[in-house]
């Protein structure tokens, strides 16, 4: 627990049952849950004993189904059974009208801003809630193998994912009723997986090869830091465009025309097979449309090369983002299910001069490398190093005059990180400033992504560049920014905690949260009351840790009185006291100790500064 | 909380002499020792207040490793922790001969991207700047510990510009790797 703990990370202070806690790999085409049993990370199954839970969702008038039910009915009521919703978390209406092809769903809402809505038979519906189903679902999974309630979970995104992106994840844990311990990155969570914190430090590359991304990653690890050094890819490269580079090969073969939608798709599934089947065989016999021949491995490998090459240009571009040479990458990790292309592994291979990492399955090895991190956020593997540093993937921006995007914050930054930068009034008598937040390399704010609009009023007027408005930007360690605007001179200040421009309001968040309980029969009032009395133990078990090893030595009798009095009435009213009671009584207590706090912090960095390691400082 | 104690420096932070010439391995341990204390992942389970503070720390532990892990930040930190304000961004030197060079290299750059072998002659301009950098570093060094603030400052503005030029000798070879 806590600052309250900040000699001897991850110790507590009174041994505490096992937490449950696990790790999600929430991906496009199907998703997976994992935790952490008698020490080793394993995949939860489905009562049919199946990892994969495909990433569908089919709304009926009255049901939700999740999974393989709801692929089953993808084919006869395509427009109620939504898949792969991932491409549209955090995304607004002109990315969806860019995506209309390839999803065809009915959306509604305005042209404009808002979050998309799809019209299903069981009513509207974001990406946000179909995502939150799909959580739940695993939870359920989770709950019933367990035999209890997650304490808390791991999620992982795509390294690439912007701030609206992980908010929208974010916000689906909230929705699923899910204490989200952690955003990880998914290159990461691979690398944790195989377990390379245990072993020499060195650099370690990610290539993550999905059906429809590439990604890749740089890590350094160093006595149990991991630390991402650069990140890149591409959002539109994977397996599909190998699928779809055999599926053009077979129509020009068989010299075929025009295709109606029904022979295309079942081009490509032929192509899909074929790609598989060649990761064994040499050649394999297809036969779709009439048309009937071979497709040799040769022949496949000259398909797929170009996309091979592509994959490695983003490779040796990352390396020098990085600032490293090839030569010095110790271990490649290969990650999602079209590095099993043996083309794929032999040109990675050949282009680190290694045999890349490939014992894992690949469609699991980011579940289970969350559900480690998941296991040790959740306090149950004390004696754990492990830190996992990461670095913001798109840099943060805002407008300035001209529709141009200044960076404030870079992309690669170690995160957290916190950036203020001045601006200026430009009219006389100026009283209100529009900020707008936009993330992207670009130099013009209409190719970057808007992420939010605020607004700072109540600027007393002066001339004009007189004003001197201080811009913070905060990210988060799960990449999540918060802004915040103060004029120096007056104080006057505004804070906004993004929600992006695509994003869901807590009020909305609210209301959908409590229209799934209504509709699950849960007593709203019961489960908050619930939250809140955990939360209060959590404080108390925390403010006792840190007294029980430094009250005596910080504090004054007075100082500690004041500590003690409102933690004392905390812990008798935990199970006496209303919701908004215990609220009260936590806010009371964090108001009396934050000064012991701030002065345990101090302390602490006194403490290393004096060039002790930090396990030599003395734990009572 | 701002910093843990205002008048502790980044050097400070990091148990480090405030020189220029630090131990990069040094620093990263340093960095890697204090985040494994504050990182937000250790305050996973706690709560609220203690994260955002957590998040503070963390965010100043990594602004300090930032700014001494580069070379033209850290000169320009060297220079602030003595009082010696400098001006934002200063695109203008007095030097004419350095002025000159770096037109020359711009001029370089330009001619190398075009050549038939080009990605050879960027790797040897690469190389060039390089060793370029490291004369420019021993120069504010020097002049550093002379206490010639005028030439230290000066110093900071041509490591500036040395990377700047490094930075577009980059993109160049971005693009060419990229071919």
């Amino acid at each position: 627990m806590a600052l309250m703990q900040i000699s001897e990370p991850g110790q507590s202070s009174a041994p505490h049952q096992r937490r449950l806690a696990a790790g999600i790999d929430l991906g496009t085409t199907h998703s997976l849950i994992a935790t952490v049993r008698s020490g080793e990370a394993v995949c939860l199954l489905d009562d049919d004993g199946r990892p994969l839970l495909p990433s569908v969702v089919h709304f009926a008038e009255q049901d939700v189904v999740t999974g393989y039910d709801a692929l089953a009915l993808q084919a006869e009521d395509p427009l109620n059974t939504l898949a792969s919703i991932k491409r549209l978390m955090g995304r607004g209406r002109e990315d969806v009208d860019r995506l209309g092809e390839i999803l065809p769903y009915e959306f509604i809402g305005d042209e404009q801003g808002g979050v998309p809505r799809i019209r299903t038979r069981g009513g509207d519906v974001t990406a946000i809630e179909v995502s939150a189903q799909l959580l739940t679902a695993l939870a359920e999974r989770a709950r019933s193998t367990l035999g209890d309630e997650l304490d808390g979970v791991v999620i992982t995104v795509p390294a690439y994912f912007d701030d609206a992106q992980r908010q929208a994840t974010r916000d689906a844990a909230r929705l699923a009723g899910l204490k989200l311990l952690r955003l990880l990155n998914e290159p990461t969570a691979a690398a944790v997986a195989y377990g390379l914190d245990q072993g020499n430090d060195g650099l370690i590359a990610v290539y993550d090869l999905g059906g429809g991304t590439f990604d890749i990653s740089l890590l350094r690890l160093e006595r149990g830091v991991f630390e991402v050094l650069a990140t890149g890819g591409n959002s539109a490269l994977g397996g599909d465009d190998m699928d779809h580079a055999i599926g053009e090969w077979i129509i020009g073969q068989a010299g075929l025309g025009k295709l109606d939608a029904a022979l295309a798709r079942r081009i490509l599934i032929a192509a899909r097979r074929a790609k598989e089947n060649l990761t064994e065989q040499e050649s394999v016999q297809i036969d779709v449309g009439g048309w009937q021949g071979v497709l040799d491995r040769a022949t496949l490998n000259q398909l797929v090369k170009p996309l091979i090459d592509r994959t490695l240009s983003a490779c040796r571009r990352t390396l020098r983002d990085a600032g490293v040479g090839v030569s010095e990458v110790d271990d490649v990790v290969m990650v999602g299910g079209s590095t099993r292309v043996p083309l794929v592994q032999q040109r990675v291979g050949e282009f680190f001069g290694k045999a890349p990492m490939c014992d894992l399955n690949p469609d699991e090895v980011v579940a289970l490398g969350a559900a480690i991190q998941a296991d040790i956020l959740a306090g149950n593997k004390p004696d754990s190093d492990m830190l996992l540093l990461d670095v913001l993937p798109l840099s943060l921006a805002i407008e300035t005059m001209g529709g141009l995007s200044e960076k404030i914050i870079e992309r690669n930054t170690a995160i957290p990180v916190a950036r203020a930068q001045e601006f200026t009034t430009f009219k006389d008598g100026q009283t209100a400033m529009a900020m707008h937040v936009v993330q992207g390399e670009r130099e013009l704010v209409a190719d970057c992504r808007s992420l939010a609009r605020f607004e700072l009023r109540g600027i007393p007027p002066m001339t004009a560049g007189a004003a001197r408005i201080r811009v913070t930007y905060q990210v988060d360690a799960d990449g999540l920014l918060s802004v915040s605007a103060e004029e120096a001179t007056s104080g006057v200040r505004s804070e906004v905690v993004v929600k992006p421009s695509y994003g869901l309001s807590d009020g909305e968040i609210e209301s959908m949260l409590r229209a799934s309980m209504e509709h699950a029969g849960e007593d709203m009032q019961a489960r908050m009351l619930r939250e809140q009395q955990v939360e209060a133990r959590r404080v108390v078990e925390a403010i006792d840790a840190a007294l029980a090893q430094d009250g005596e030595r910080l504090l004054s009798d007075d100082e500690l009185l004041a500590i003690v009095e409102p933690r004392d009435r905390l812990e008798q009213g935990i199970d006496t006291s209303s919701t908004d009671e215990l609220k009260r009584l936590i806010e009371a207590l964090e108001q009396a100790s934050e000064f012991y706090v701030a002065r345990r912090m101090d302390d602490s960095v006194r403490r290393a500064l004096k060039g002790k390691q930090i396990d030599e400082v003395e734990v009572q | 909380m701002q910093t843990p104690d205002p008048s502790q420096n980044y050097f400070e932070l990091f148990g480090l002499q405030a020189i220029f010439d630090i131990d990069s391995v040094d620093l990263q341990r340093a960095q890697q020792r204090l985040q494994s204390t504050y990182h937000p992942d250790r305050f996973a389970a706690a709560s609220d207040q203690e994260r955002r503070m957590s998040v503070q720390m963390a965010s100043l532990i990594n602004q300090a490793y930032q700014t001494l892990r580069d070379p033209v930040k850290r000169s320009r930190y060297l220079l602030e922790i003595r009082g010696v304000e400098l001006p934002d961004d200063s695109r203008t030197t007095s030097d004419h001969a350095f002025l000159m060079e770096q037109i020359e290299l711009r001029e370089a750059i330009d001619s190398a991207r075009q050549a038939e072998d080009a990605l050879d002659r960027c790797l040897a301009l690469e190389h060039q700047l390089e060793q370029r950098a490291a004369e420019l570093e021993r120069a504010f060094v020097s002049s550093l510990e002379a206490g010639d603030t005028a030439s230290a400052v000066e110093g900071s503005r041509k490591l500036q510009f040395i990377q700047r030029i490094r930075q577009q000798l980059d993109e160049v070879l971005f693009e060419l790797e990229d071919d």
